[in-house]
């Protein structure tokens, strides 16, 4: 074992004890010729590849499970390749992030609209694997809203490009087989690395908008409240430009805020149509940028006594159980302190947007969610809340890990993924279609 | 925990088996734990990590190394990742800045303190290229081995001509005065640090201070010692220090080198004396300055431990507007020369400056600094360098074009 091969494992999910034994070898390619060195070695060697982006996903995917693999990081694939300003995109290699795209398009007054809050670390390579997205999904939609196609190499060598239309390659058969399969974008998003390395990323870029945008505060009596707020403005297609949600803080972190509520942005010419689906009171900038500070903080911030943990990170709340989610909250909560965990902070993107397994974008509350890490869990307890959770989410109409970060338990997008690798290979990652939610590895990397 | 001379001294034995050393457990601590896993591993810190910029590699940045203490269970009996791990704490410039971004706030440049004299405690052979320096500060109390009384030699004849009085202003038992002044082992045995004493001492005579200088009464602060995590070497150091300038009746103890005021402000517990970096003390005493006669453009590269670490930011700007020096923000990434990374892996100090060079086009301009530790990276890369009280002196005296 080296140190460079143990700390591959770092990210920032709860699955990050890993048996580093397993980790047979740790590359940072530069360019895609590289890659397909790394990928030729562990074909050689019998072992699987784990594409490695920031590490700032929370589904453990990059860890790559405990199988005897190579995990083959993006971090030294950042180079910017071709901007077209007049055409509206860059092609990039997987390992920048967007606020280093954006470094290079702001002078030019173009943007790449993809803003999660770890868009500092997040790569656009792990963004795509797992259809990532920030705050702005609502009005610029997911990280697979904004790719326009990807090249990638796959487990035995051979390379593909994928865009909306479907599949081409050198080798004329097997894009013939991927486009029997109608294999698309929607393929490779949330794919969570299973079918092959992104080596390159073409993205839609738009023209920097400045628009006067005025701040405002919600607050709600409970989360029906909320809920049902975030359902009308969904139904008007309500034109604000940044919505998020504090659902609930722990006193330690939520300054003088009183939860739910939601922070909102749009332009003061629409003010009276969004009076129309809530109420809110205006804040000033400063004020503003104040809450934002609170909210963009609460996965980052500790309680004074103890350690948060991301447990069980993300809820989608849509349709039903939007216009329904104080019992649903009630459910969560109840289910939490049962298990023995001290509810911390839930707080998200709302409206918003995601996409189900079968690719039906849903519209709603992407609640994140995080707790006091209780002393007396094993890892094994840790995972048995987790897996209930999973499944008081599906009792509930509730996505689990909507932002695509559970790819355990999405039994539609397992399946076409499945389908895809019996063509294209599966030497990717293949610890997420272990069975029951891969919970014998998940819960031994607790 | 023995050290390995004295392990071998009284055991009267020359080799001790590697593997009996180096089973050492790097256990952690319950309370240090604690603090180690408020990290949340969210990634944030690595694009800030100058040592994680030049290798690109994980293990470099903060996270990687959080993250290693974090499993230390899972690998510590590893003896090979033990001595990668200890080797690892010193390849770091301790600047801070991961400490600064940290949203989960956790006490980096704490943990990285505690660590490395744990590391050095339980491995000293591994930090054998260490006891040069450890020997010097033992012995002749500078870092560069040389004659202590020296300290006022090097500079004393060339300053003698522009301060024919200077040698009057060398401290010895009896002399007392209000303020004064530590230089440091850079300042005093480096001849690239010469124009800075003459600078700094000249705007003192000119601003009719009361001073004198430690000279060969003056011991190294202990600040190398304290970043190996020898905090008792660095105490002995800092006892003589404090009983000089508590002899000398000084109120304040003024230095250009914000390495020796981290071990002045917060370690040497002086009773009454205040410690102050050069640039506090001038920009506090005069609220106008005469106006610089250089016209071009500067780049001001803050000092990590006198900007980050001491929080001293705003006098030396304020120096500088004062003197009406065109100057530009630079980033604050470290030179590449803290943490005693020079010394304990300077291919990768290289590569840091070397970086900084090529992206901030220090090769096209002068850089203004307050630090004698970054001004030897500067010069040692052929950057232009000057300290901010070189450009005050100037004016003082109507030149500087």
């Amino acid at each position: 074992m080296k140190l460079r091969d143990v700390v591959a494992g770092a990210n920032a999910s709860m699955y990050h004890r890993l048996d580093f034994q397993k980790i047979r070898g740790v590359y940072y390619p530069r360019s895609e010729a590289e890659v397909v060195e790394a990928i030729e070695q562990a074909r050689a060697k019998g072992y699987e590849i784990t594409p490695k982006g920031g590490g700032s996903g929370l589904s453990g995917a990059c860890t790559g499970g405990n199988r005897d693999r190579f995990i083959v990081s993006t971090l030294q694939m950042k180079e910017l390749l071709t901007i077209s300003k007049d055409q509206g995109y860059v092609d990039v290699q997987p390992g920048a992030t967007p606020d280093e795209i954006n470094e290079v398009l702001e002078p030019m007054g173009m943007k790449l609209y993809v803003s999660p809050s770890s868009r500092d670390i997040a790569t656009l390579g792990g963004l795509l694997a797992t259809d990532g997205g920030g705050n702005d999904t609502w009005a610029n939609g997911t990280m697979r809203d904004n790719t326009v196609r990807v090249k990638m190499v796959l487990y035995d060598g051979r390379r593909l490009i994928v865009d909306w239309e479907g599949v081409r390659s050198d080798d004329a058969e097997l894009a013939l087989e991927l486009n029997k399969k109608d294999m698309t974008i929607h393929d490779v998003a949330s794919a969570h690395g299973t079918l092959g390395f992104v080596t390159e990323l073409r993205v839609t870029i738009r023209p920097l908008v400045e628009e006067h945008l005025m701040g405002a505060i919600a607050v709600y009596e409970d989360f029906d409240a909320l809920g049902s707020a975030l359902d009308r403005m969904i139904k008007s297609e309500t034109p604000i430009r940044y919505g998020e949600a504090i659902v609930e803080a722990h006193k330690d972190v939520r300054d003088d805020l009183t939860p739910p509520i939601l922070i909102l942005e749009f332009p003061e010419k629409e003010k009276a149509s969004i009076a129309e689906t809530t109420d809110f009171e205006e804040v000033d900038s400063g004020e503003l940028e104040r809450l934002k500070d609170i909210r963009i903080k609460l996965p980052k911030r500790n309680p004074n006594e103890g350690v948060q943990a991301a447990l069980f990170e993300g809820y989608g709340f849509f349709e039903d159980s939007l216009r329904g989610m104080q019992s649903r909250m009630e459910a969560i909560n109840g289910l939490l302190i049962e298990d023995g965990f001290e509810p911390f902070a839930k707080y998200g993107h709302g409206p918003s947007k995601w996409y189900l397994g079968d690719n039906t974008p849903a519209f709603g509350l992407i609640m994140h969610s995080r707790e006091i890490r209780p002393t007396d869990k094993t890892g094994k307890e840790l995972f048995e809340t987790v897996l209930k959770i999973v499944d008081l989410c599906d009792d509930m109409g509730i996505t689990p890990k909507p932002e695509h970060k559970w790819p355990f338990s999405d039994k539609a997008k397992k399946t076409r993924i499945e389908e895809l690798r019996t063509i294209i290979g599966e030497g990717f990652n293949a610890f997420i279609f272990e069975p029951e939610c891969a919970s014998e590895t998940l819960s031994s990397m607790v | 925990m023995m050290d390995i001379k004295t392990v071998r001294k009284e055991h009267s034995i020359n080799y001790i088996p590697l593997l009996l050393l180096t089973r050492i457990p790097l256990r952690i601590s319950a309370r240090l734990m604690s603090e180690i896993d408020r990290c949340v591993r969210c990634g944030s810190c690595l694009q800030f990590c100058p040592l994680f910029n030049v290798t690109g590699e994980e293990q470099f940045s903060p996270r990687g190394k959080l993250y290693l203490l974090q499993v230390m269970d899972l690998i510590e009996n590893d003896e090979e990742l033990g001595r990668d791990f200890r080797r690892l704490l010193f390849q770091c410039t301790m600047c801070g800045r991961c400490k600064d971004v940290c949203s989960s706030d956790v006490d980096l440049l704490k943990i990285w303190h505690e660590q490395r004299a744990k590391a050095v405690g339980a491995a000293p052979f591994e930090f054998e290229y260490l006891d040069s320096l450890r020997d010097s500060l033992a012995n002749v109390y500078n870092i560069y081995g040389l004659d202590p009384d020296d300290r006022a030699i090097y500079w004393l004849d060339e300053v003698e001509d522009e301060i024919p009085n200077i040698h009057d202003r060398v401290y010895t038992n009896g002399k007392t005065a209000e303020i004064m002044v530590f230089l440091g082992c850079l300042m005093s045995f480096r001849s690239s640090q010469l124009d800075v004493v003459k600078s700094f001492l000249k705007a003192l005579e000119i601003v009719d201070a009361d001073y004198l200088v430690m000279g060969a009464e003056e011991f190294c602060c202990g600040h190398p010692l304290h970043l190996t995590g020898d905090e008792s070497g660095a105490d002995n150091l800092r006892k003589h220090n404090r009983s000089v300038i508590e002899a000398a009746g000084a109120k304040k103890v003024i230095t250009g080198c914000p390495g020796c005021l981290i071990q002045l402000r917060k370690y040497h517990n002086f009773e009454s004396a205040v410690a102050m970096h050069h640039t506090e003390f001038f920009d506090h005493l005069l609220e106008v300055m005469p106006a610089t006669k250089r016209t071009e453009t500067f780049a001001y590269h803050d000092p990590c431990e006198l900007g980050r670490i001491l929080d001293v930011k705003e006098e030396p700007r304020s120096v500088l507007n004062k003197l009406g020096v065109k100057y530009r923000e630079m980033d604050l990434s470290c030179c590449g020369g803290g943490g005693l990374l020079r010394m304990t892996d300077p291919n990768l100090s290289d590569k840091i400056i070397q970086l900084k060079r090529a992206t901030e086009r220090l090769s096209e301009t002068t850089v203004v600094t307050a630090c004698p530790s970054c001004r030897e990276v500067f010069l040692s890369n052929e950057i232009q360098t000057v300290d901010i009280v070189e450009l005050m002196a100037e004016a003082f005296e109507g030149g500087g074009g």
